[in-house]
């Protein structure tokens, strides 16, 4: 394939696009990290539990856009904070180690997974093509710019944006970072933890809906779904693991190698490309570009 | 008479078959300082734990008031105890402004918080000058003096402080303990516990002797600094 500046222009356009709803997931992945210091692989299952309420609910139910985005958003949000109650607060009251809660997690991911199987079944489902604004844009040189494309863009910035305020202008969201740095003190002043934390998840599963929606509508909507956010996961460990502009930044880098890579040399090498970044990044800088030194956290 | 504010009766605290606490009571009258004092090991921190709902209490029942206190964490402090714990914790990636505002998490959301940070500015005016800085770029001693302007931003009834000359050194630690003082002087009661046993019972009106998880001696600080045991064991003098 010859390098053409115009394949780069659109492959960056690609990119970007992607590495936005890549940023949605991880930051949610990040955000739980921060707090309770494991990674919690149910975050995929939270996405697809978003996807097939936006689903049914314009498809079955034939609520509008809005309603449905705004009930899938909450019904994902929900289903962490019951993940978080039934699967994981019986053990983080039981032991400190976090490796527990892990395998919960992966263990949560595939119930809700299975559950949509035998349920719906494992076929593939697209969402109304009326569903979003379906135009595409042509600059020069043949680069097009699709109407989801920006609107994937300005929902990421719309919904990271408010995640800021909240953190950095609410007095949870002082609270929250607070017990991101330490979780106990937290406490002593005078915060309830146990709100905190699903407080946290229900933001976290809000994010991953925003992201299940639209992977679903640049892909599809199927229960293995959420498989895709290992790439998200791969962001944030590259960005470093519980920062949240990290998370954002290895997000979009994660999403041009991909875009780019498929643009310039082959789009089966998209995968091997980000699976050698995080090999190198593990390699070279294993807390990430903006982890905390792992010396500090233990 | 002076009235009973904070009562702990028979307290019993174990950690998986070790027995860190084995019957310990206390009482804190309002406006008093009371110290702790003790050997490491001996149960002090536990105590405090204990009080804040931090730890499980296995037996024993805890008073504020003649009213039982929560076990809940977040309920102890919404009822007038803030600790500041071993070691400061204060939240390094935060701003010193920060640290304080978290300190108030309890407060009214509609509280007017200026006549608190002018209070503990004026206990500790270098706060004043740190205010944007992080936590984390703080001295030890400052620190210290932030984790404590910290808990008292919760507008406590009874301040807790777990080892507070830990790490510091003598001048900063008779700094902190004269504010300390002022601090009582203005109507908050003191719970402390030390293993400089000396400052402590400097600072305080009673005392009480913690021994491997239980009561060896309590009585007036200024018996306790002549008593021969208790110098012997504790104030690194020889009967």
């Amino acid at each position: 394939m010859a390098f053409t500046f115009s394949t780069f222009i659109q492959q960056v356009i690609n990119g970007l696009s992607l590495g936005s709803v890549y940023a949605l997931i991880a930051v949610g992945y990040s955000l739980v990290y921060s707090i309770l210091l494991f990674s919690n692989f149910a975050h995929g299952g939270f996405l697809v539990v978003g996807g097939y309420a936006c689903y049914y609910l314009l498809t079955q139910w034939g609520y509008g856009v809005s309603v449905s985005m705004f009930g899938a958003l909450i019904a994902s949000g929900i289903t962490a904070v019951i993940t978080e109650r039934l699967a994981y607060k019986p053990i983080r009251e039981r032991t400190s180690l976090t490796l527990y809660l892990l395998i919960a997690s992966m263990g949560v991911n595939i119930i809700i997974e299975n559950l949509f199987v035998v349920t719906v079944g494992g076929r593939i489902r697209a969402l109304p093509q009326n569903t979003f604004p379906t135009g595409v844009f042509s600059l020069w040189g043949g680069v097009t710019l699709s109407a989801s494309d920006i609107l994937s863009l300005v929902t990421a910035v719309i919904f990271l944006g408010l995640l800021q305020v909240f953190l950095n202008r609410t007095r949870w969201g002082l609270a929250i970072r607070a017990a991101a740095c330490d979780i106990r003190t937290a406490g002593l002043m005078g915060v309830n933890v146990t709100f905190l934390i699903s407080l946290v998840f229900f933001v976290a599963g809000v994010l991953a809906a925003v992201g299940g929606i639209f992977l679903s509508v640049r892909y599809s909507l199927y229960p293995q779904l959420g498989s895709i956010t290992t790439k998200a996961f791969i962001a944030a460990v590259i960005g470093g693991l519980g920062s949240l502009p990290g998370a954002v930044v290895g997000s979009l880098i994660l999403g041009l190698a991909e875009m780019l890579t498929a643009g310039f040399i082959s789009s089966q090498m998209r995968d091997l490309v980000v699976y050698s970044l995080l090999v190198i990044m593990l390699l070279i800088r294993p807390a990430g570009f903006f982890g905390k030194e792992i010396s500090e956290k233990i | 008479m002076p009235k009973i504010l904070l009562e702990a009766q028979d307290i019993h605290v174990n950690y998986g078959a070790i027995q860190a606490l084995a019957g310990f009571s206390l009482k804190l009258m309002e406006n008093e300082i009371v110290s702790v004092i003790g050997a490491n090991g001996a149960g002090k921190s536990t105590f405090m734990n204990a009080l804040m709902g931090m730890v499980k209490v296995s037996k024993g029942d805890i008073f504020l008031d003649g009213y039982p206190l929560s076990s809940k964490n977040y309920k102890v402090v919404r009822s007038g105890l803030a600790l500041v714990p071993e070691g400061r914790r204060v939240f390094a990636p935060l701003t010193v402004e920060e640290n304080l505002r978290i300190g108030a998490f309890t407060r009214k959301e509609t509280a007017d918080l200026q006549e608190d940070y002018d209070w503990v500015f004026s206990l500790f005016p270098i706060l004043k000058e740190r205010l944007n800085q992080y936590a984390g770029t703080l001295s030890g001693g400052e620190q210290q003096m932030l984790a404590i302007a910290r808990a008292l931003m919760a507008r406590p009834r009874v301040l807790l402080l777990d080892e507070p000359s830990l790490g510091l050194a003598p001048i900063i630690i008779r700094e902190i303990f004269r504010e300390l003082k002022r601090v009582n002087e203005q109507g908050v009661s003191i719970l402390l516990v030390e293993q400089n046993a000396r400052q402590a019972l400097l600072l305080s009106h009673r005392a009480y002797v913690l021994q491997t998880g239980r009561l060896l001696k309590e009585g007036l600080s200024k018996d306790l600094l002549e008593d021969k045991d208790i110098k012997a064991a504790y104030l690194g003098q020889s009967a």
